[in-house]
This record gives structure tokens, C-alpha cells and sequence, in this order.
């Protein structure tokens, strides 16, 4: 039975991120978003297990993001686009909205996920700035 | 194929007489496929008994390493076919990014851990790093797979026919996420597995050792045997026995695991504790068969 098997670095990864409580987002190497913890959750207001895969320009537009003009930040802009695309760190601030329309201003870390095999996709850690 | 088990020990050699029924070598298991090729899994010390066995009639084989921990090559020193010239051997292994396959086996091979350096050995040896991609060796089709272990490591799968032989001997899938909840993409080796005619698998550690093993790349028997059921696994070999595990303690663990594979719902047939010398014959249909014990 194939399982579209994700690579063992992803799995590691998920397998890190579910053990931490600090939000944190996983990507593949399509830029399909396979996975965000339980605080990731909180912050955003829906379990993954409710919202599912999602495809990049979807995630990257279901919770903003905004710059502090309120304007929607280019998908291209974004920590984990870089870091998959460019296969770099890159960090940010900027301003999420929640399910339930509240918005949380907070920085985001993403690194990417690179193996022998190249890359495997891009993971993200968000913190959360207390107002 | 035929299958023989010639060291299912992990971590450091355990000979003694409280360890002579399941054996002391560390991991080597001979596969001899229906066209006569001979695939070794990993050169832990056991295979200085393969090569004992081997006795000159064999020109070629091939030795597939899952990883390069000491359990996994320390015997390929004492490999007798290593020290014959006409003896092709390819040896193929996990990719690493800081050296070659070669090197990285060469820090064993080479002074001051032995007298005989790599490029000093008789045989023909190459040494491969194991594409991502399934390739052949003589009439099977080997496929590999990164799985959840300490440093880069494979498992293996060798296919010939309907038959399929899975060897995961170092792994620890439940690591930060349980099997038995996990969906099947998210869990290591799990295609790789999926519907094995034989799974070998890691079950280093009773449930009762493993917190305090976590993170240390081995399988307690409740994730081991969860595992196999995950992957519908049709026999099962319980392998990489903990070097403190006595024969006494083993037979104890394996009455363990019976009980506890019945509880998931499988027929206790299925699965065996991996003995030194054991002899299974997979058969293109229906159940595996054993053929000798140890």
C-alpha cells in the first residue's frame, strides 16, 4: 500500500514540532503546508487536524498576513517562501488574523529543511508579541 | 529467497553462555535469491561466520549497510571473502554529506583500529552510496528508505516475485509521535514495510526500559509489534536483541510480545524472535516458512 510516504526529514520535524509549545508550521518541498502543532492551533484558532493540507497560495492568505499599514503581505515575501525558495533562513514581523477575526502580532523564524537529496520543504516558528 | 540470520544482537557483541540459544552477534543477515546472488544486510559480526560458511564459491555478492554504527560493520575486518582476490564485493550504504561511503568505512578500516587498511584488502571492493531510486541486484529489486535512527539511516526492502523481505534493524518510529495514531505517510518505513512477506524489525527494549532509552534510536516491543501491524506485516522477526537481554530473558520478553500481538488482533504464528542461524524460505505465496533453527 503506497502512502505518498513523506520523507523522514519532514517526519522528523512534525515529529519535534508536535512535541513543542511553541507554534511552529511545516511545508513540504511543493510549499504544501503538511502540518502546524497544537499552539500554532491556539494562536490561530482552528486545530490542524479541522483545516487539513493546504495548498501555498491558500495558507499564505488564509491568516493574512499584514504589514502594520494593514496591507497583505506578498506571499513571495514571506519567511517560509524564502526559505523554500531560496533555500535561506529568513525572519519577519508581521500581524496574523485568527478564525475568530482577531489579529496577533508576531514574529516568525523559518529555516529550510535540506537533505542529501535536496530540498524537502521548510519549517517555520512563530512568536507570539505580547501587546 | 532465502533468508539466514546470522547475528541479531545490537549494540556491542554478547557472547557468553547466558546468550548461546539466541546468539551474541551483532546484525548480519544473509538473503540468497532464487538466481543464486548472495545480498548480505550489514556486516555487524556475524558476517565472519557467513564467511566462514561462504568456504571460497562465491564470486560476487553484495553487502547492503542500513547505517554505519560499529554493531553494523565491525565484522567486515574478519570477512574472510574480503581477503580473497577473486571475490568482487560491492558494499552499499547511506550517503552522508561530510565524506564518501568509502572513507566513512575507512575510519574503521585503517590504523589505529586495524592493521589492514581499505585499499590494502585482496578482494575487488567498490563501495556505493544506496539511490534514492529502486535498482536490481540479480533477480530481486532493492528499494531503500531514510528511517528514524541515529545519523543517516536505511532501511531495506528486497522484492523477487510476489516476496519481499523488509530489514529495519535499528528504528524507532514512535519517536515524539505514537505508531498506532500516526496516518501511514507520517510514519518511518512505513511504505518501505507496507505488506512485507517478512519484516525484521528493531525491538531492542521491553516497554518497561525504553523511557528511559528514548531518543536513542531503538523500538520497544509495544512499538515495534505496533508497528508491524501498521504495515500488515505477514511474519515478523523480532531482531537486535539488547546485549543485556539473557536467552532466559528473551524467552520472558518473547512470551511478552505473544501476548501483546494478540491483543492487536494478530495470529501469535506471525512473529519469532530473530535466532543466530535461523533459516526461513519465503515462499512466492502464503506464509513464510521455517526451515532450521539455530
Amino acid at each position: 500500500m503506497a502512502t505518498g510516504q513523506k520523507p523522514i526529514e519532514l517526519i522528523l520535524a512534525r515529529n519535534l514540532m508536535a512535541s513543542l509549545s511553541t507554534p511552529a508550521f511545516l511545508v513540504d518541498e511543493d510549499g504544501l503546508l503538511v502540518f502546524y502543532n497544537e499552539a500554532a492551533g491556539a494562536l490561530l484558532g482552528k486545530r490542524f487536524e479541522e483545516v487539513g493540507q493546504m495548498g501555498p497560495e491558500e495558507w499564505g492568505t488564509a491568516f493574512g498576513p499584514f504589514d502594520d499599514h494593514g496591507e497583505r503581505i506578498p506571499f513571495d515575501q514571506l519567511p517560509l517562501t524564502i526559505a523554500l525558495r531560496k533555500g535561506r533562513p529568513a525572519h519577519a514581523q508581521f500581524q496574523i488574523r485568527s478564525i475568530d477575526g482577531s489579529n496577533h502580532e508576531i514574529e516568525v523564524s523559518a529555516m529550510p529543511i535540506v537533505a542529501g537529496g535536496g530540498a524537502r520543504g521548510a519549517m517555520a516558528i512563530f512568536w507570539p508579541i505580547q501587546q | 529467497m532465502r533468508v539466514k540470520i546470522w547475528g541479531a544482537r545490537g549494540s556491542v557483541p554478547s557472547p557468553g553462555p547466558e546468550t548461546v540459544r539466541y546468539g551474541g552477534n551483532t546484525s548480519c543477515v544473509q538473503v540468497t535469491l532464487d538466481d543464486g546472488t548472495i545480498v548480505v544486510l550489514d556486516a555487524g559480526t556475524g558476517i565472519r561466520n557467513l564467511g566462514l560458511a561462504l568456504d571460497g564459491d562465491c564470486p560476487a555478492l553484495h553487502i547492503l549497510l542500513t547505517h554505519l554504527h560499529l554493531d553494523h560493520i565491525q565484522g567486515l575486518m574478519f570477512f574472510a571473502p574480503a581477503f580473497r582476490e577473486q571475490t568482487e564485493i560491492v558494499i552499499w550504504g547511506p550517503a552522508a554529506p561530510e565524506a564518501t561511503l568509502r572513507d566513512r568505512i575507512a575510519r574503521y578500516i585503517s590504523a589505529p583500529l586495524s592493521p589492514v587498511e581499505v585499499r590494502e584488502l585482496p578482494c575487488d571492493v567498490s563501495f556505493r552510496d544506496t539511490p534514492e531510486i529502486e535498482w536490481e541486484i540479480g533477480s530481486a529489486r532493492i528499494r531503500a528508505a531514510s528511517v528514524t535512527h541515529r545519523g543517516p539511516t536505511l532501511g531495506y526492502r528486497i522484492t523477487e516475485g510476489d516476496t519481499s523481505l523488509c530489514y529495519i534493524p535499528d528504528h524507532e518510529p514512535a519517536l515524539g509521535a505514537p505508531v498506532d495514531a500516526l496516518e501511514p505517510e507520517w510514519i518511518s518505513g512505513f511504505d518501505l514495510a507496507s505488506d512485507a512477506s517478512l519484516l525484521i524489525h528493531d525491538c531492542q527494549y521491553a516497554d518497561s526500559e525504553y523511557p528511559s532509552h528514548t531518543g536513542w534510536g531503538h523500538s520497544s516491543m509495544s512499538d515495534s509489534l505496533a508497528f508491524a501491524r501498521r504495515v500488515a506485516a505477514q511474519q515478523v522477526l523480532l531482531f537486535h536483541h539488547d546485549p543485556m537481554h539473557t536467552d532466559d530473558s528473551l524467552d520472558a520478553f518473547f512470551g511478552s510480545a505473544i501476548g501483546h500481538w494478540s491483543e492487536l488482533g494478530g495470529d501469535p504464528s506471525q512473529i519469532e524472535m530473530a535466532v543466530e542461524r535461523r533459516e526461513l524460505e519465503l515462499g512466492s505465496s502464503g506464509p513464510v516458512l521455517s526451515t532450521a533453527g539455530a
